[in-house]
């Protein structure tokens, strides 16, 4: 699937193969690393004279840190800058590695970011597919009341494993992933600002998503994705692997983030304005500003725990003078902006999509744009309300429920704005638009159910049970995933070069819908019946309703089948596809699918908003000399040129 | 332009990316530390954080509780040192900017030897402080904001040994553009070090 056909680069023969950078030099780099992680340990703790010698955790931690820079090292991360540091000339690599030339390209370090965009895509749908698997066993378990297949820590681990995987394997690279693919080819640049970065912070994802996983061989970690100490402090050696898992897939996407920024800071073409970006444009630029600021949080989190875990710090052990709250403090301090960092980018696909199917400009662009960044200030003042009966500070409570309110003012506007595009508009339904009206509808009941935790009196009743699952999976599968679907099927043909199939789609959507409510809208009663949330087993006065919904959610899990199925079968044999078969004005569907190897072959001029459909004479850009406007509804250019 | 066919018309032109526009007046690397530097900043708030619960929240009766000193003066000594490396960085890049190739070494190499001093020193200061990081919340607080900032210096350090082993090798010039390698390793060591003065202010003299 690539645009490119410069010459491969030479075959290397003999022992250039083992040294230079790629997966045969990671074969002995990564053991290397491995017995220099082992030795160091090992040496320090014999000449430091600590007992015993052998403690599991101390090597369990220098091991995720050196293995994988040792892999990365092996396949050719840090080339570039090994040369430049040293002093030596460097290799220019625009165009050794840029494009793809076979699938096996999408396995190698590579610098365009349009393959780094299908790596990411491609990586995290992977461990969606894993997430949901453990989702799958978790509901078995669940069918009945009583304990069947798994014991108790077990099935900690599997709500623990599945929810740190979705959201910090998928949802949040995804979005970076179509980011990467797009916001370049939508601002009018060839590339991103920092494209070898970009190359390092995708690597450093499987190597996150494979240490939380592998955390099952040394017993996972239970403690749920929001780790919570005491307990993380007491949990089996796979804590660790969470602690690690979290800072590698942080560090990806900060680096990710600083990238976005400074991509859409320095190198928009001219005539792009802050406000003729595209709102996806806008609304990474949110979601980066916060991860930047946020993240470090989250990194902060789990390295007192780790500390605590390793080296037996008092951060959270009031027995030593610590305070136990203050890890939820910290933690939310960033999980609450997460929550928004897994929501903005799919704010910008669903303006991206409504606007182009509803053949319509998006209406209130500019309080579009501005309420992101609204929701991005007050985003920092809630976090309180994930902790109305943990023992925090009383005072507390009120203000952040305040706050909490105060969000669904940004959040109302945008949904209003959806709706006015709606109206009147010529709807088209293809499968991007079904899933962002499924988006809209079900995200306002997810927004609703999180008006209702935000409120004290009814948070203090419902914490901590099913209702509280029911919320998260509203906003995250069908707020989240369901922007996330609609931005694959939107950009299939750009990325691919090749349609996906209408009919499967649609049937994929309809699948997924059906299936996703009646898994998760019969969580709302059992929760407010009072049924816990994190528990193996259950009062049998739950069962039905148990059973229920697991046999929907095997139904949910199968849809996603159809989906696989539709990807894999249209990428090989679909038709091909034209260069703007939606009929959309953003720059990305101007030129060919899948884009040419630079982007563009000369920098475009932006003269217009990205969103005037159906407005006689209006244009977004001139491109090649010729102007960018909607095909059908744009009147010739003699008649508007004054 | 239609159809997947335009990447076979137009791909024998053997060229490269056209020049990205430039939209911003600030410097794309320079932007990118500044902003690299911001989510630093966060990390920091987090384990000051941490203190401020230790401290202020759960209000232990005496910090640093019975039995345990900072060696201030040594810190104070630490300080003056770290300071002064970053007039010695100032005055490396001013150097290169007046095409002063000898000054630019021997500034560099003044920030290196400084910043490895404060370091050694640290060292000893842990050495020889008489508690462990598993003491209490005062000492996690106190090898956890010290630590991480000295990890930082051993960052800046490596940052600073790359750009010293460039200039030793005939790199950088006077131009803007030409002696961002020396500028972008100053801002970050100006960082550790503005930090090490709150670091210090924070969990020595407050």
């Amino acid at each position: 699937m690539s645009a490119t056909l410069h010459a491969p680069a030479p075959r290397r023969t003999g022992i250039r193969r083992w040294t230079a950078g790629g997966w045969l030099r990671a074969l002995w780099t990564t053991p290397l690393a491995f017995l220099l992680a082992t030795g160091l340990v090992a040496g320090a703790r014999a000449a430091l004279g600590y007992e015993p010698l052998l403690a599991q955790q101390p090597y369990i931690t220098t091991l995720m840190v050196m293995v994988p820079i040792g892999f990365l090292a092996g396949i050719g991360a840090f080339d570039y800058w090994a040369r430049y540091v040293s002093g030596r000339p460097t290799i220019p690599d625009d165009h050794a590695s840029h494009g793809a030339h076979s699938w096996k390209d999408y396995f190698k370090v590579n610098t365009d970011h349009k393959v780094i965009g299908t790596q990411y895509v491609v990586t995290t749908v992977v461990f969606f597919i894993v997430a949901g698997l453990l989702a799958m066993f978790m509901r078995a378990e669940l069918a009945e009341p009583g304990m069947q297949y798994v014991d108790p820590q077990a099935y900690n681990g599997l709500f623990s494993v599945h929810a740190s995987l979705m959201i910090f394997l998928f949802i949040i690279p995804a979005f970076a992933g179509l980011g990467n693919y797009v916001i370049p080819l939508m601002i009018g640049a060839p590339d991103m600002a920092f494209p070898r970065l970009n190359a390092l912070s995708f690597w450093l994802l499987p190597i996150a998503g494979l240490m939380m996983l592998s955390s099952y061989f040394i017993g996972a970690f239970g403690a749920g994705w929001t780790n919570y100490a005491p307990l993380a402090v007491q949990q089996p050696d796979g804590n660790l692997m969470f602690q690690m898992g979290v800072q590698w897939a942080g560090a990806s996407s900060i680096m990710t983030a600083l990238n976005f920024l400074v991509t859409i800071i320095t190198m928009r073409a001219p005539g792009m304005t802050f406000w003729r970006m595209p709102l996806l444009v806008w609304a990474n630029f949110a979601t980066s500003t916060l991860v930047v600021i946020a993240t470090p949080f989250v990194a902060g989190s789990q390295f007192f725990i780790l500390f605590d875990r390793v080296l037996h710090t008092n951060f959270f052990d009031p027995g030593g003078g610590g305070y136990v709250i203050a890890y939820q403090h910290i933690f939310w301090f960033y999980s609450h902006p997460a929550v928004y960092i897994m929501m903005l980018p799919g704010f910008g696909i669903v303006s991206e999509v409504i606007s182009v199917f509803a053949r319509k400009p998006i209406f209130g662009y500019r309080l579009m744009a501005l309420s992101l960044m609204a929701i991005l200030i007050l985003g920092f003042s809630v976090w309180a309300h994930h902790m109305f009966v943990s023992g925090m500070a009383d005072w507390l409570r009120v203000p952040m429920m305040v706050t909490t309110m105060v969000i669904a003012v940004p959040t109302g506007i945008k949904v209003f704005s959806w709706l006015a595009t709606l109206w009147e508009g010529r709807i088209h339904f293809k499968t991007p638009m079904l899933f962002a009206l499924g988006f809209v509808s079900m995200f306002v009941i997810g927004g609703l159910s999180g008006v209702y935790l935000g409120s004290v009196p009814i948070d203090i009743h419902v914490s901590d049970t099913y209702f509280v699952v029911a919320h998260i999976h509203y906003v995250l599968f069908g707020g989240s995933l369901f922007t996330i679907y609609a931005g694959f099927y939107y950009w299939f043909p750009k990325m691919t070069g090749r349609m996906y199939n209408e009919t499967l789609g649609k049937i994929h959507f309809w699948l997924t819908f059906v299936g996703f409510n009646a898994t998760f809208f019969p969580m709302h009663w059992i929760g407010t019946r009072g049924m816990p949330r994190r528990v193996a087993d259950y009062d049998p006065m739950f069962g039905n309703w148990n059973m229920a919904i697991s046999i929907a959610s095997f139904a949910l899990g199968a849809s996603t089948l159809v989906f696989l199925y539709n990807m894999i079968v249209s990428w090989r044999r679909g038709e091909p596809a034209p260069s703007n078969p939606w009929r959309a004005l953003t720059l990305e569907w101007q030129v060919s699918s899948p884009p040419p190897i630079f982007n563009f072959d000369e920098i475009p001029q932006v003269v217009g908003s990205p969103y005037e459909y159906g407005v006689r004479g209006a244009r977004h850009a001139i491109l090649n000399g010729k102007p960018v406007q909607e095909g059908r509804e744009a009147a010739p250019m003699e008649e508007t040129v004054p | 332009m239609s159809t997947v066919a335009h990447a076979e018309t137009h791909g024998h032109d053997h060229h490269g990316p056209p020049p990205a526009n430039v939209s911003s007046r600030v410097d794309s690397r320079l932007l990118g530390i500044y902003i690299f530097i911001a989510s630093e900043i966060m990390l920091f708030g987090s384990f000051f954080t941490a203190l401020f619960f230790a401290r202020v929240i759960v209000a232990p009766e005496a910090w640093p509780p019975e039995g345990f000193h900072l060696p201030v003066y040594l810190a104070l000594v630490n300080t003056i040192i770290l300071v002064t490396s970053s007039f010695t960085m100032h005055w490396a890049l001013q150097s290169i900017k007046r095409n002063y190739r000898a000054g630019l070494i021997a500034g560099l190499t003044l920030t290196f030897l400084l910043g490895l001093t404060f370091l050694l020193i640290q060292a000893r200061e842990y050495s020889r402080i008489g508690f462990g990081p598993d003491a209490n919340a005062f000492a996690s607080t106190f090898f956890g904001l010290t630590g991480l900032h000295g990890a930082h210096v051993f960052v800046g350090l490596s940052l600073l040994a790359f750009a010293l082993v460039r200039s030793i090798r005939g790199h950088f010039g006077p131009d803007a553009h030409d002696h961002l390698g020396v500028e972008i390793p100053g801002i970050y060591w100006h960082f550790v070090d503005v930090m090490w003065i709150i670091v210090y202010m924070t969990v020595y003299v407050l």
